[in-house]
């Protein structure tokens, strides 16, 4: 089942899920909108490789807003930190952005449990368009379980900033990957 | 939880979910397909921004079809009226139409709960595809919520036809 608004709010009170900073102005009738921080990342490699190691560009989104071209992948992060033991979160897009072309999420849109930081997004554009920091981006809903639980152990999940896969994501098991550091980036001019 | 097919049949037969025309044959294991309606919008400027109002033009899809260009973001709306102020609808291409290249919503899948109108498409082709009116695109499934309710009042309420980014409207914290 997928918690309603008020129950998203009661949760929170107990303890039971993060939404941090929280501002009932945001609350919707079954999620919650979250904003967009500050920065942006895109890829150095023109073409990427899932067995090798990611080089990323940073820029700050500057007050007049940036504009996002087609054909790049772009990682922003919430502002919030999200996430819940208790209820699976799944975060998309807001429609008044996908009405414009702008995918958000466009693949993995669902969290794990225990899992709780600032989400990285994963954006592109159909069309280009400009985008603005803090501006409400899309929704995070959060779902009732059954069975038994594990603690987290993955890999994104404690990471506040827009990560990609360490070299060996996709091909090892997650535990034994090395603890998630810093992924190097350059910031731009 | 998800409602099987005949639990939607069963609700929309009780008043507790809309589905406007319905029709049985399009009710399936666990979802309703939507069928595309006739017009289609698509934006006349270049570069879209979230804080303007963007223009646009709608169009009429002629009996031959018309092709979509993966350049461009449509929106499209469902024949259908549909939602629920018990059941939360989430929306998704039918396999068919996505192993065409086609998305029916680029990123929002869910549907408030107390949002009722003619669902818009976010529509994009990885290659040029030919749609026609009245394909069924899309399917809805409905979804039990957990917790009190407070029903959707939002800008889309009520929708015909696909409808433009609201987005422009916004004061500085606005949602959907």
């Amino acid at each position: 089942m997928i918690l309603t608004g008020p129950e998203i709010v009661r949760q929170r009170r107990l303890g039971s899920l993060t939404i941090e900073p929280f501002n009932s102005r945001q609350l919707n009738p079954v999620s919650y909108n979250y904003r967009l921080g500050h920065t942006l990342r895109t890829h150095r490699a023109a073409v990427m490789d899932t067995h090798a190691a990611h080089e990323l560009e940073e820029f700050a989104i500057p007050d007049g807003g940036v504009v996002l071209q087609p054909g790049r992948v772009y990682l922003g992060t919430t502002v919030e930190a999200i996430g819940s033991t208790q209820f699976v979160p799944s975060l998309i897009g807001r429609s008044s952005l996908g009405r414009l072309g702008m995918f958000l999420q466009y693949s993995a849109d669902l969290g794990n449990l225990g899992a709780c930081h600032r989400w990285t997004l994963e954006i592109k554009v159909v069309q280009p368009l400009r985008v603005y920091a803090e501006m409400i981006t899309g929704q995070v809903s959060f779902w009732t379980v059954t069975g038994a639980r594990r603690p987290y152990a993955g890999y994104f999940g404690r990471i506040d900033e827009a990560a990609v896969p360490p070299a060996g994501l996709l091909t090892e098991p997650t535990a034994r990957l090395p603890l998630p550091v810093p992924h190097r980036t350059r910031r731009l001019p | 939880m998800i409602l099987t097919g005949p639990q939607i049949a069963h609700e929309h037969a009780l008043g507790r979910l809309v589905l406007d025309p319905f029709d049985e044959e399009q009710v399936q294991p666990n979802s309703y397909n939507l069928a595309l309606g006739p017009a289609l919008i698509h934006y006349t400027g270049t570069v879209l921004d979230t804080r303007q109002e963007n223009a646009f033009e709608t169009t009429t899809i002629p009996d031959e079809g018309l092709v979509l260009r993966p350049d461009r973001i449509y929106l499209g709306a469902s024949v259908e009226v549909l939602g629920s102020d018990h059941y939360v609808p989430i929306i998704r291409a039918r396999s068919g139409a996505a192993r065409l290249g086609m998305f029916v919503h680029v990123t929002a899948d869910l549907i408030d709960i107390g949002s009722t109108g003619q669902s818009t498409f976010q529509l994009h082709a990885v290659q040029p595809v030919r749609v026609y009116a009245g394909d069924r695109l899309a399917q809805v499934t409905f979804w039990r919520p957990r917790g009190k309710v407070v029903l959707y009042t939002g800008k889309y309420q009520g929708s015909v036809g696909p409808q433009p980014s609201r987005i422009h409207r916004d004061a500085p914290q606005e949602r959907a």
